[in-house]
């Protein structure tokens, strides 16, 4: 090949990478365009949970395009893999295009703080259907989204205790153990489950741990554990180590129930764990079937699949900025105010308002229990 | 704070053999490129986690094992477990002999300097994780149970299982084996030679192209039996296990005295140990920072590690 014709290429499919997703919408006859954005992980090992979060705003767009025919809604999906360092390289290709009004996500809380300065420059409004952690709305941290971050998901403040009563159902007078992975995610949420713990009657913290989430050899933590007599271990911490170390705490003959946080909140995690984990107990957030099953039937007719992981707020997340369209807010400016005001009813039947720093008054996290290999929702946590 | 340690310490000293014993072979491959070629197997980490997947391959897609079926019993049993051995130590010691050509023979060859072929290693080091991140969709990968964990005995309030006598037994015998090849064979003799004076041997007819492949392959070998035994153990693999492996080897050479065999047996051990007993007693946060200062301790006292005495010395 020709040297010039191959830098010359080089150059093209640079911008290709950088704007590839900014194909400007072509001004149809009939319909206008708008455009919203979706950023999270759509390859890589987190996969799942982002194309389960596409999924459930694609089913927004149609449900809405059906109601307003005058609408046509380009969604445009940007691949941050759950990862800050891709998400600093991808966002200021969305942040760029100036078609996109607003954006649903990001998924992750580290992709969300390496995305902030991109966004914040443009006044892109952001709803994040799973970003949980809590310095992203704390306006004393520096990494405080507002006035563009806002999340239809409850923060971690909130899935701690939820974790704990949930993971201490049913044992009476729980002997509890917790531990961490170390990460930015599970040392904080292992804080609110402690603290969540004191108001659950009868239960006592007995021992905890903090293990490296590079960690396969568990013995040392198993040990404790039985030292302490606990009843109850909970893990706050991600679900292939969670895999690796219910295995070992069965093996040592330990009965002790298992819980574990929304970072265990995998299919994969019973089918890592095979028998060993049944009866595992774990919060996360799940699909539309836990807060409406006709919506559900709906959504498997036209999208071939079942809603996954975070797809309610991902819907509903979606539904503010398609509200916003609708509304004739077609200026990112527009938008953002819109969505700072907004108040309006989630399919969960809660009321979405954001406080000023972007967070919701609720926290939708159900309990799931592994029966026959499969986390089957057990509804939410009250 | 020692009550963990007092009340669980045979069952943490089970289970810190088994996993020393890992190390031992893990580091093996260190110790052997080192001693013959005075340099650093930077992808013996990756060689391992090759290794873990040949287990994994054996038991799920030849035997048809899955999560869910029942572990294997009687000859099937030992033909599993032998196959999977055998498969893991075969496709650990090719990737060895591939790192081997790729990363430092032809360098070698052209006379460059070491740090060429140690970067060229910590190259095809990348590039091995990251084929199998590709192939593995960077999914973690379970591995069947195909040992039942049977609790064989209780001594002094320790279950002892199955899987850890079965690791510990065939680790030191494997061990053992590889010792003697080098001490007795005529090709490990070579290895010696060569690691003793390289253009010496060379003038004495030693093939050193051959005794460097050799040397990989036994040190590959080694990891990839590790390979095995870490996944009958732990039953759980991924792209990236290879790190956290691998540096836990490497340090338990060098705390044994790196080049030395013996060393790497003591080291591994050791390593194995301690890293139980700090996690148990300090937390398992403190566990690295236990296992560096005692590892600096030694270095303090003992710049060439517990055994480290010249390698020559030691072989011959």
């Amino acid at each position: 090949m020709n040297k010039k014709i191959k830098s010359s290429l080089a150059v093209v499919s640079a911008a290709a990478l950088a704007f590839g997703i900014a194909s400007v919408p072509t001004a149809s006859a009939a319909a206008k365009t708008f455009t919203i954005g979706y950023q999270g992980p759509l390859s890589g090992g987190e996969a799942s949970t982002g194309i389960d979060e596409q999924n459930a705003v694609k089913y927004a767009i149609k449900l809405f395009e059906a109601k307003n025919p005058g609408f046509k809604i380009k969604l445009v999906s940007i691949d941050d893999q759950g990862d800050p360092a891709v998400a600093g390289t991808v966002a200021p290709g969305i942040a760029s295009n100036k078609s996109v009004l607003g954006v649903v996500g990001p998924a992750y809380s580290g992709a969300t703080i390496a995305s902030l300065p991109y966004y914040k420059s443009v006044n892109m409004a952001l709803i994040s259907p799973s970003a949980t952690r809590v310095s992203l709305t704390d306006p004393t941290s520096p990494d405080f989204g507002g006035p563009i971050f806002h999340r239809v998901v409850g923060k971690d403040d909130l899935q701690g205790p939820a974790l704990a009563k949930y993971a201490t159902a049913g044992v009476s007078a729980a002997k509890v153990f917790v531990f961490d992975d170390q990460s930015a995610y599970a040392v904080p949420l292992r804080g609110f489950v402690e603290a969540g713990l004191k108001k659950v009657s009868g239960a006592t913290l007995v021992g905890g741990d903090s293990v490296p989430n590079t960690t396969t050899d568990f013995s040392p933590t198993i040990a404790k554990i039985k030292t302490s007599g606990a009843t109850v271990v909970i893990y706050t911490g991600y679900y292939s180590q969670a895999a690796v170390f219910i295995k070992q705490l069965r093996d040592s003959g330990s009965k002790a129930v298992f819980a574990g946080g929304d970072g265990v909140f995998n299919q994969e995690f019973p089918k890592l764990a095979g028998a060993a984990a049944e009866g595992s107990k774990v919060t996360g957030v799940g699909g539309l079937a836990g807060v409406d099953k006709k919506m559900e039937a709906d959504f498997v007719k036209k999208m071939g699949v079942s809603s996954g992981v975070y797809s309610v707020e991902s819907f509903d997340a979606a539904n503010i900025l398609l509200a916003g369209i609708k509304a004739g807010k077609t200026t990112r400016e527009k938008m953002l105010a819109f969505v700072n005001a907004y108040s309006g009813k989630s399919i969960s039947g809660n009321t979405i308002k954001f406080d000023k720093n972007g967070d919701i008054s609720y926290g939708l996290f159900a309990g799931f229990t592994t029966k026959n290999g499969v986390l089957v929702n057990t509804g939410i946590v009250k | 704070m020692f009550s963990v340690l007092i009340d669980q310490f045979w069952s943490l000293t089970i289970a810190g053999i088994a996993l020393g014993f890992i190390y031992v072979l893990i580091s093996l491959g260190y110790t052997m490129v080192y001693g013959v070629l005075r340099m650093i197997n930077f992808a013996n980490s990756e060689i391992f986690m090759w290794g873990t997947f040949g287990t994994v391959i054996t038991s799920r897609d030849i035997f048809h094992y899955t999560q869910t079926s029942e572990p294997a019993k009687g000859a099937k049993l030992v033909l599993v477990l032998v196959s999977s051995l055998v498969m893991s130590m075969l496709v650990a010691g090719l990737t060895a002999i591939f790192v081997e050509f790729v990363a430092y023979r032809r360098l070698r060859m052209k006379g460059t300097n070491r740090l060429a072929t140690l970067i060229s290693a910590i190259g095809i080091s990348i590039a091995l994780q990251e084929i199998m991140r590709l192939l593995t969709h960077s999914r973690p990968v379970g591995a069947p149970r195909i040992l039942e964990k049977i609790i064989l005995t209780e001594i002094w309030g320790a279950n002892i299982r199955l899987d850890t006598v079965i690791t510990i037994i065939a680790a030191a015998l494997i061990f053992f084996v590889l010792e003697r090849f080098i001490k007795l064979s005529r090709m490990g003799k070579a290895i010696r030679a060569v690691s003793m004076n390289e253009d010496a041997a060379k003038l004495m007819g030693v093939n050193l192209n051959r005794v460097i492949t050799t040397t990989f392959l036994v040190g590959g070998l080694a990891t990839g039996a590790a390979g095995f035994f870490y996944i009958t153990v732990f039953e759980y693999t991924k792209f990236n296990i290879g790190f956290t492996m691998g540096m836990a080897a490497f340090t338990a050479a060098v705390l044994g005295g790196i080049g030395n065999i013996r060393g790497a047996f003591f080291g591994g051990l050791s390593l194995g140990l301690l890293e139980v007993y700090a996690s148990a007693v300090l937390g398992t946060q403190w566990k690295a920072v236990t296992v560096f200062i005692v590892l600096v301790l030694v270095l303090l006292f003992k710049p060439n590690g517990l055994f480290g005495e010249a390698v020559q010395t030691t072989r011959a």
